[in-house]
């Protein structure tokens, strides 16, 4: 065992753990962070990911002692980013979602929802580097970024494409 | 009884509440643990299917759950609708045994949905009494609006009227709970409870909440991180699990290694017969210590599976098969057809392969009670799979359900999953245990959807009408319920009824038709199922390929072969493949959606293959084809616009239209999803998805060998949606995904020339074909 400390969702947090223990592993059974969810445990569906320093990470095949020092995001915290980015009050913050959780809604992108954690994540990654994504861009970064293709079982590829794009909107406003 | 009755009861002092409760049928009656049974139906609780709280809440609880298709924002509108609330006001209890009264199969929405309907109507005719009575006026004055009923003058809400009182309304139900059969070797009534009686239900035409998108109401929980997924459960001193699976679907356990306790301190083995698992408090070890016992674990070696590339023999072996139409008159009809096509089509082994694989939590009493968290879509059939294994009575199951990955039917029968595996393990050690399977395992280890071959037959007129077809399937048959663990540990399950359903063989009125009826006339037919156990059933283990049903289970079949077939008479007859289907008097519904979605993809006329097709050169040729179901109320059509290349054999979906008509339309939002979804789920089986196979295991076991549809898959989609206020209600969620492949090949023969009568129609095959032609 040994002791980790990490920032996830803007806190800094301290827990022991074995020094081979993945991070999604440590989030979701140390942290309490359920987020990001167990796929394929090997890099191939992106179930997992969430944010190291505002760039998608897998965190099924990631150790937690190697991301100790990063900023880590799962979607627990992915509002409060967006209040900061945007300078919210706390009342203004606690009321607001970012506007990718919220296009998430009002497409209703979700089916089973399993999926959705990881494009979340994997659409917060792509408008970080690319504001206004075209179709063909969204695609390519959701099939086409290493290590692997964001899988969605349900087939909601094309809700994830418009809501990607109406959040890019709304992070433009 | 047969008419619901009101009475008033105590008078409460705060609060109030409508409670909705089942007249009590005999099993109820019939002895303390059949009573038990019954879930929260125990004569001194009062049960609810339904409850006004003093807030306004709609409390609505159904034995259903959501499989991730929608169900509950429609529950919620079909409640809403006939209740006259707004459906935010309705609040579901979903799939847990001990707090909903009527079990049942989740995929079978349209019966759970009839349910509520049925009970919000009685409710609110209730309700309509008793206002007639406050406000003085007959029931005929009286409007609802937003739980307000006006009339005679005043208003009164819903609230006030069960405020300080306890309403308790009587219903009559038909059917029973999921038992363990009589006999002991399988499950009965697992379809569940229904409302019966002929309440007053509102006219389609005077509908508001039904026919609107209203969004499905665990949406922003799950967008949150909220949501208690099946895989969140933490019990109090619960220990994490991983399995130990044997060498093949067919090996018995020759030893197990010692633990190194000094790399797993906390961990401990378990075995029972052939079920090894490795727990530990903590998640990582339990997964550390299960690798290095796996690595060492010793298990007979058997080799009693054909291999996934020589398997259509295998399914050959019955000679007695299930038939349905008359012999005679096909083979005369056949004998004097001007024309004969004789063709035989097959489809591999595929996978439900959910996105996360299964887990659950059991927690075995000492007492004997046992608590099971599961994302089962039929959880009281589970807990009788579960009373049936442990040799107990249902009444000491409860099963929890919780959200988790879309399974697409996997879980219908039952528990194709954990829960056993949990259960066992749970007894064993005395502790609330948690199994996580890993994908590996779950593409490995859970049930398929089998694969099948078909030899069909046609006869076509002088005119190239077709007058006689004639099918015989052979397929393992699809409802190998029994579960995992059970068998591994060598623990008592059901003994699977070797059945192709009625739908897998053939133009069949029902589910294969609507309302009764074929999609197209032809006059003579003959269809004939010879069905048997699974493959690798008489392994030592007794595991083998288990076949379970997959989403539109019988149709995901006979679709692919019989629309094939009529593509392939079209052509013969050279006739453009949706004019020869509209010369065979479709069914009147299909004709018309035929129409529209012909009219969407910019269909024009004319026969395949097409004027450009071709099988050489490295340029991709275009091709189109199409493919319709009809089932449960709804009809479909699908049009598939394809890119062959024939220098490579790949196959290219670059447009899917696709048309429904499922009667009343109830959610279009949701509907659009799950005929996106179906698109999507039907291109991967048409051009990538196989299991795998060798002569003893599954090698197809992650998302590199066995490939499911990425968002670099997903075509142009075209959606085409017919809603009728005279047709009921259709099914909704399932059936697109049977249309891609038949459209796929039809659309490759389009491009090519060669048409494809197997699926995945890999890159390979097409250049197989191509060879071949
Ligand atoms: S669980 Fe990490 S990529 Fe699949
Ligand atoms: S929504 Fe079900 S896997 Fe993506």
């Amino acid at each position: 065992m040994a002791s980790i400390t990490l920032t996830v969702n803007g806190a800094t947090r301290t827990v022991e753990a074995a020094a081979d223990a993945p991070l999604l592993y440590v989030l979701r059974n140390q942290l309490g962070l359920s987020g990001p969810k167990l796929g394929c445990e090997m890099a191939q569906c992106g179930a997992c990911a969430v944010l190291a320093d505002g760039e998608e990470i897998r965190s099924c095949v990631t150790r937690a002692a190697n991301v100790a020092g990063r900023s880590i995001v799962t979607i627990e915290g992915l509002a409060a980013v967006w209040a900061e980015q945007r300078g919210l009050d706390a009342t203004e913050a606690a009321a607001t979602l970012h506007p990718i959780q919220q296009a998430w809604i009002d497409v209703q992108v979700p089916q089973c929802g399993y999926c959705q954690s990881g494009m979340m994540i994997a659409a917060a990654d792509l408008l970080e580097r690319n504001p206004t994504p075209t179709e063909a861009d969204i695609r390519e970064a959701f099939s086409n970024t290493p290590p692997s293709p964001h899988l969605c079982r349900c087939g909601m590829y094309p809700a994830i494409i418009e809501a990607v794009q109406r959040a890019a909107r709304a992070m433009a406003d | 009884m047969d008419s619901p009755t009101l009475t008033r009861r105590t008078f409460v002092k705060t609060g109030g509440a409508l409670i909705v409760t089942l007249s009590l049928p005999a099993w109820a009656v019939r002895g303390a643990a059949a009573a038990a049974a019954g879930n929260s139906l125990d004569p001194t609780v009062l049960a609810s299917w339904l409850e006004i709280r003093a807030d306004g809440t709609v409390v609505v609880r159904t034995g259903r759950a959501e499989m991730g298709v929608g169900m509950s924002a429609y529950y919620a509108q079909m409640v809403a609708e006939e209740l006259d609330v707004r459906p935010e006001s309705i609040q579901l209890v979903m799939g847990h045994t001990d707090e909903t009264p009527d079990g049942g199969w989740s995929a079978d929405f349209l019966t759970g949905a009839e349910n509520l309907r049925k009970v919000a109507a009685y409710t609110r005719g209730a309700l309509l009494g008793l206002a007639a009575e406050r406000l003085g006026a007959p029931e005929s004055a009286l409007a609802v609006t937003d739980g307000v009923v006006s009339g005679g003058g005043g208003r009164v809400s819903y609230v006030e009227l069960v405020a300080g009182q306890q309403l308790e309304l009587t219903i009559p139900i038909t059917g029973d709970l999921a038992s363990v059969s009589a006999d002991g070797t399988n499950i009965d009534n697992a379809f569940g409870l229904n409302v019966s009686g002929d309440p007053a239900l509102k006219p389609v035409r005077d509908y508001k909440v039904i026919g609107r998108d209203f969004p499905m109401p665990g949406i922003p929980d799950q967008v949150t991180g909220r949501t208690v997924w099946i895989g969140d459960v933490r019990l109090p001193d619960m220990l994490h699990a991983r399995m130990v699976r044997p060498a093949t679907l067919g090996s018995t356990l020759v030893s197990v290694p010692e633990l190194d306790r000094s790399r797993f301190p906390n961990a401990q083995i378990v075995t029972k017969n052939n079920l090894v698992a490795v727990v530990s408090p903590d998640e990582w070890e339990a997964v550390k210590a299960a690798r290095a016992v796996q690595a060492e674990t010793r298990w007979s070696s058997w080799e009693g599976l054909p291999g996934s590339d020589d398997v259509t023999a295998a399914y050959r072996t019955n000679t007695e098969p299930m038939a349905a139409g008359d012999a005679d008159a096909v083979g005369a009809a056949l004998a004097g057809a001007a024309r004969t096509l004789e063709v035989t089509y097959s489809q591999q082994y595929v996978k439900h392969a959910p996105i996360g694989p299964y887990v659950a939590v059991a927690d075995v009493g000492s007492d004997g009670t046992v608590t099971v968290h599961t994302h089962s879509a039929n959880t009281q059939a589970l807990r009788a799979h579960i009373a049936m294994m442990l040799e107990t009575t249902t009444d000491k199951v409860i099963v929890r359900w919780h959200e988790g990955a879309g399974q697409y039917g996997r879980a219908s029968l039952g528990g194709d999953g954990a829960e056993a595996d949990a259960v066992i393990l749970s007894q064993l050690l005395g502790k609330p245990v948690r199994v996580q399977w890993t994908l590996r395992e779950d593409l490995a280890w859970s049930g398929a959807s089998p694969g099948w071959v078909a030899d069909l037959k046609a006869g076509l007129d002088a005119q190239g009408k077709l007058v006689a077809i004639q099918t015989d399937w052979y397929a393992p048959h699809q409802n190998d319920a029994r579960m995992l663990g059970a068998l591994l540990a060598g623990m008592p399950t059901i003994q699977p009824l070797a059945f192709v359903f009625p739908a897998s063989f053939g133009f069949q009125p029902s589910p294969g038709g609507v309302g009764g009826d074929p999609p197209y006339a032809i006059p003579h037919q003959l269809h004939r199922a010879y069905s048997m156990q699974s493959l690798g059933q008489d392994a030592p283990s007794g595991v083998g390929l288990r076949g379970n049903i997959m989403r539109t289970p019988g149709h995901r079949q006979n679709v692919f072969a019989l629309e094939s077939l009529v593509n392939e008479a079209a052509a013969a007859a050279g006739a453009d493949p949706i004019q020869y289907r509209m010369d065979h008097e479709p069914f009147p519904r299909l004709a018309d959606l035929l129409q529209k979605t012909a009219a969407a993809a910019e269909w024009s006329p004319r026969p395949s293959p097409g004027p450009h097709a071709r099988r050489t050169g490295s340029a991709p040729v275009s091709g189109r084809g199409i493919a319709t179901v009809m089932r449960f109320g709804a009809c479909w059509v699908g049009i598939a616009e394809v890119e062959v290349t024939p220098g490579s054999g790949q196959v290219r979906v670059t447009r899917f239209t696709l048309g429904v008509d499922p009667g009343k339309i109830i959610n279009p939002r949701h509907l659009r999803r799950n005929m996106e979804g179906g698109i999507m789920m039907g291109l991967g089986e048409a051009l990538k998805e196989e299991v795998v196979f060798d002569r003893g295991k599954v090698t197809s076991d992650n998302w590199r060998r066995y490939p499911i549809p990425t968002m670099a898959d997903m075509p142009e989609i075209r959606l085409v949606q017919t809603s009728r206020d005279d047709a009921g209600f259709g099914g909704g969620g399932e059936a697109a995904n049977t249309v891609p492949a038949p459209a796929i090949a039809a659309a490759v023969f389009d491009a090519i020339g060669v048409q494809p009568r197997r699926t995945p129609i890999s890159a390979a095959y097409v250049r197989q074909l191509i060879e071949q032609a």
